[in-house]
């Protein structure tokens, strides 16, 4: 499949967000009921790092391979349309947390969502499947059209 | 002339001349003008409005 070098870098990028952050996401998940604490520091600072030296890896190995990087109105458009559903996510999400966050506080009701850990979670998955939703269109409009 | 040619003279990418040329992306006014004047053409002899 002939890809172009935008195509190259979305997927490098969506392939590093699932790898890091789903494995991170599925560890954090899987001992939530366990442990309704607040999350570990060093192991979320470990995650950032290590997903910031994993793409600047890929994506300069990608620069050096591909000459053309020009960024054009398609590029920009497309990227602006994938912002869009992204941004649209993001904003449901925040609205079930925070009416969520209401619900606790009016029936003393404490689910996993409002604890420190679970509500650190939940939103670092929003912002997660946030960013999957704007490299998946990006690459779908690249590839469909826009 | 080669698509990456005309990308290079209108200043965008090959791949977006490529979308233009499959009907997967409408230009913006500016690179059409642009496009119709590297083939010293009128706009509606390149394009049509479908």
């Amino acid at each position: 499949m002939d890809m172009s070098y935008k195509e190259k870098s979305l997927l490098a990028s969506l392939g590093a967000t699932l790898l890091l952050f789903g494995w991170y996401l599925y560890g954090a998940f899987s001992s939530l009921p366990l442990n309704p604490e607040l999350p570990g520091f060093i192991e979320f600072i470990v995650l950032i790092v290590g997903f910031i030296i994993l793409e600047a890896i890929i994506q300069s190995f990608l620069a050096i391979k591909n000459k053309s990087q020009l960024e054009d109105e398609r590029d920009k458009l497309i990227e602006k349309t994938s912002s869009r559903y992204s941004y649209g996510f993001l904003v449901v999400c925040i609205w079930v947390s925070m009416v969520q966050i209401l619900l606790d506080a009016r029936f003393d009701n404490h689910l996993m969502l409002t604890t420190p850990y679970g509500m650190f979670h939940f939103l670092l998955l929003f912002f997660v499947l946030a960013e999957v939703i704007r490299f998946g269109t990006q690459l779908y409009h690249y590839r469909k059209g826009v | 002339m080669s698509q990456q040619t005309l990308a290079e003279k209108v200043g965008v990418t090959r791949q977006t001349i490529i979308a233009i040329e499959k009907d997967k992306y409408s230009p913006s006014l500016e690179v059409a003008f642009k496009i119709s004047d590297v083939f010293q053409k009128p706009l509606e002899n390149i394009f049509k409005y479908k």
